[in-house]
């Protein structure tokens, strides 16, 4: 029984897989070439990608008996959840088929991470120890992968903006058939890029605080400035300036959009470069599982 | 010579009440907190910290939160704080409980405008209907010229800056009452023993509470498919030789007694032993791998455990005994469950059986409840900011030489204008439809 569903997720894995990198390609091509149909297939396949990553975190979730959130795998693969669903919700609400060209990348490559740097037995559903066994890590697990799913956006629209303005501050009539042209204006797109760290920014902030909690009752103790806390708190800092900079200082256009590449590359370091480089309380979240508690 | 002062005090007020001085101290805090990731901190690596450079040890880097100077940018960042607050608490109350209609078109928002024409009765009564449909509490105000408002919807959004701000102040001000007023500690003892609460070992602060912990028992449990449960402890508060209370703990599910609280930390297999010596019966808990000993009363023979086969119903122990301070052992060998051996014809030694060593860090911090306030606060404010912002629409309607005349009309946004926009083109086209 168990075997089979390990099979089933292996399955949902590469299909998952197979999914993303196609939608990421046919985002592309819509991108270029205009054609409605290839535009649909893109979002069809994000959509049959989400299906198939929702089908492995489950079917993991089944496996293992808890929430599927317990080692770097498991992290990922709800971050790639993450991305897609808050992109699947920009897409259809304000109809930004081009920023999928941006984003499935993002998810593609962490997938390739997965399997580049991961053995099949680090995939496996294996043992936690005690300390994970908390409802507040679900919590601060899940608040995580929607404040860095929507992080991810935000940096998708900030390198948009930044192409865009690039295209249009050398003074060159735009070509309608270009990319760019797939572009909406640049203020709607600062605007939105806004909008999206301003719906993440407080969930970072719930996800520091549900990860002190918990912390609170493993250790006991709330913050000790281990390298993943601190590092979080670093991201909090700077998306906390990008916000201060835009209401206080009307930071807007190119600026915050180097600002929400800044904020995502944070992000990034926190989760891989915290779990590779700077092991400390957090090291059971590295592929290789620590009987630390 | 007063003046002067009060232009000292004008400075210093200003210099702290500096959005760019409060950018700059995060910026600051971000960038230390940053570099305290690469050293190795002394609380989380005491080893490794000792290897660094004797030059980065003495500037603080291997201990760096705990610095002066990084708890002096910490301060200037809640002086920095109050500062602001109190500077815009004023501003903040105007805008949203001291609301006054404007007196010219001027005085409209530029940024979110329209304009309207129509007769001034029935204009003003489609406009107030449909704000106060819409959630706005209204204003309004008659001149000779025409009338005007000012409504405002959601108004504790205002807030929600001032309130996570404040946030930032109450969780220090808790972090600082965990230091000055708590202590942190450890102990790790085997089951049956009692253990003063003064005699654990500290790591900060100072223990007042003059309480006991008797340790029932101590487990390390499997689930059914061989993976690890949990660790129990079983454990009791014994004040003035009564029992307060017992309970058992585990990782995540600690105990709180007045005030301190019991963690589970770690696990250790030991076994109970009795001695009997002299015909005196003394029960003994050592710890596997030697992580304690036991010392004969009037001799000089150190007993430790240098493994434990710990089967359930069957333990056998690998024993060693040392005598004064021989690094050699004295006497050596396995003791099966229930068996009995002599100990340099000093004393004899029966192994009863497996008993857990249970590892339990233990904490008062009183400032903790103050932190979580604080965290519920920030929390509060920000969904205040970003998903309860306060709407304030104001407009001013002037007749012409008829009935008719021309309403000018427009939403305060701040420096985002997107989704008021939004809101105030919805208001627009119901007030138009009326």
């Amino acid at each position: 029984m168990e075997q089979g569903l390990q099979n089933l997720e292996t399955l949902s894995f590469y299909v998952m897989l197979m999914a993303y990198t196609l939608c990421m390609i046919f985002y592309w091509v819509w991108i270029g070439t205009k054609k409605e149909l290839m535009g649909l297939f893109a979002t069809y396949l994000t959509i049959a990608a989400l299906v198939a990553n929702t089908s492995a975190i489950l079917l993991r979730m089944i496996i293992a008996g808890r929430p599927p959130l317990s080692n770097s795998y498991e992290f990922l693969l709800t971050f790639v959840w993450g991305i897609t669903v808050v992109y699947l919700f920009i897409e259809y609400r304000y109809k930004l088929r081009s920023l999928g060209a941006f984003i499935m990348p993002i998810s593609v490559m962490i997938l390739m991470f997965i399997i580049m740097s991961m053995g099949a037995e680090e995939r496996i559903a294996q043992a936690i120890p005690p300390a994970l066994k908390s409802q507040w890590l679900t919590f601060h697990v899940v608040t995580a992968t929607l404040a860095y799913g929507a992080f991810a956006i935000s940096f998708g629209l900030g390198i948009m903006y930044l192409l865009k303005l690039s295209k249009e501050s050398t003074g060159k009539k735009s070509n309608p058939q270009g990319i760019i042209s797939h572009f909406p204006a640049l203020d709607i797109i600062d605007e939105l890029s806004y909008k999206v760290i301003g719906f993440a920014f407080p969930l970072l902030t719930l996800c520091i605080i549900t990860g002190a909690i918990w912390a609170n009752y493993a250790w006991g103790t709330y913050w000790s400035w281990d390298p993943k806390e601190t590092w979080s708190l670093i991201t909090w800092i700077i998306y906390a300036a990008y916000l201060h900079a835009r209401l206080m200082y009307g930071w807007k256009g190119k600026r915050a959009a180097w600002m929400t590449v800044f904020g995502f590359a944070a992000v990034l370091f926190t989760f891989f470069g915290v779990n590779y480089f700077l092991p400390g309380l957090h090291s059971y979240a590295s592929s290789q599982s620590s009987m630390f508690v | 010579m007063k003046e002067q002062g009060d232009g000292i005090v004008e400075d210093i007020w200003r210099f702290f009440s500096s959005m760019k001085l409060g950018l700059a101290l995060l910026g600051l805090i971000a960038l230390v907190a940053g570099v305290g990731t690469v050293f190795p901190q002394v609380n989380l690596e005491p080893e490794k910290a000792k290897t660094v450079a004797q030059i980065w040890q003495t500037l603080g880097f291997t201990q760096i939160y705990s610095t002066s100077w990084f708890r002096l940018l910490l301060g200037l960042l809640c002086i920095n704080l109050i500062v602001c607050s109190l500077q815009r608490f004023q501003g903040i109350y105007h805008r949203t409980f001291v609301l006054r209609p404007p007196e010219s078109v001027s005085t409209v928002p530029n940024k979110v405008k329209a304009k309207m024409v129509g007769d001034g009765e029935p204009l003003q009564k489609s406009v107030l209907d449909v704000l106060q449909r819409s959630g706005f509490k209204v204003t309004t105000k008659l001149s000779d010229k025409g009338w005007s408002f000012i409504a405002i919807k959601r108004r504790l959004g205002n807030w929600g800056s001032l309130i996570s701000h404040i946030s930032f102040v109450v969780l220090v001000i808790g972090a600082i009452l965990g230091v000055t007023m708590g202590f942190k500690g450890f102990f790790m003892t085997g089951a049956g023993t009692t253990i003063p609460i003064e005699s654990i070992n500290v790591s900060k602060g100072t223990v007042k509470q003059d309480f006991s912990v008797h340790i029932y028992s101590a487990e390390d449990r499997f689930l059914p498919n061989g993976e690890r449960d949990n660790w129990y402890t079983d454990m009791g508060i014994i004040e003035n030789g009564k029992e307060m209370i017992r309970e058992t703990i585990s990782v995540n599910h600690p105990l709180t007694y007045k005030g301190v609280t019991f963690y589970q930390s770690s696990f250790a297999n030991g076994v109970s032993l009795t001695v009997d010596i002299k015909d005196q019966k003394i029960p003994v808990v050592l710890q596997d791998h030697g992580g304690n000993y036991f010392q004969a009363p009037g001799t000089d023979l150190y007993l430790i455990v240098a493994a434990i086969k710990s089967d359930p119903q069957k333990p056998i122990i690998f024993y060693q005994v040392y005598k004064g301070k021989g690094v050699e052992p004295v006497q050596t060998g396995q003791l099966n469950a229930g068996q009995t051996i002599d100990v340099q014809g000093e004393y004899k030694l029966t192994l009863e059986g497996n008993a857990g060593f249970t590892g339990l860090q233990v904490k008062q911090d009183p400032g903790v409840m103050v932190v979580w306030l604080g965290c519920a606060l920030l929390l509060l404010g920000l969904l205040l900011s970003f998903y309860w912002r306060t709407i304030v629409v104001l407009g001013v309607f002037q007749s012409g030489p008829g009935a008719d005349g021309e309403l000018t009309i427009g939403a305060m946004a701040g420096k985002v204008a997107g989704g008021v926009q939004q809101e105030f083109d919805r208001l627009i086209r119901d007030i138009q439809a009326k």
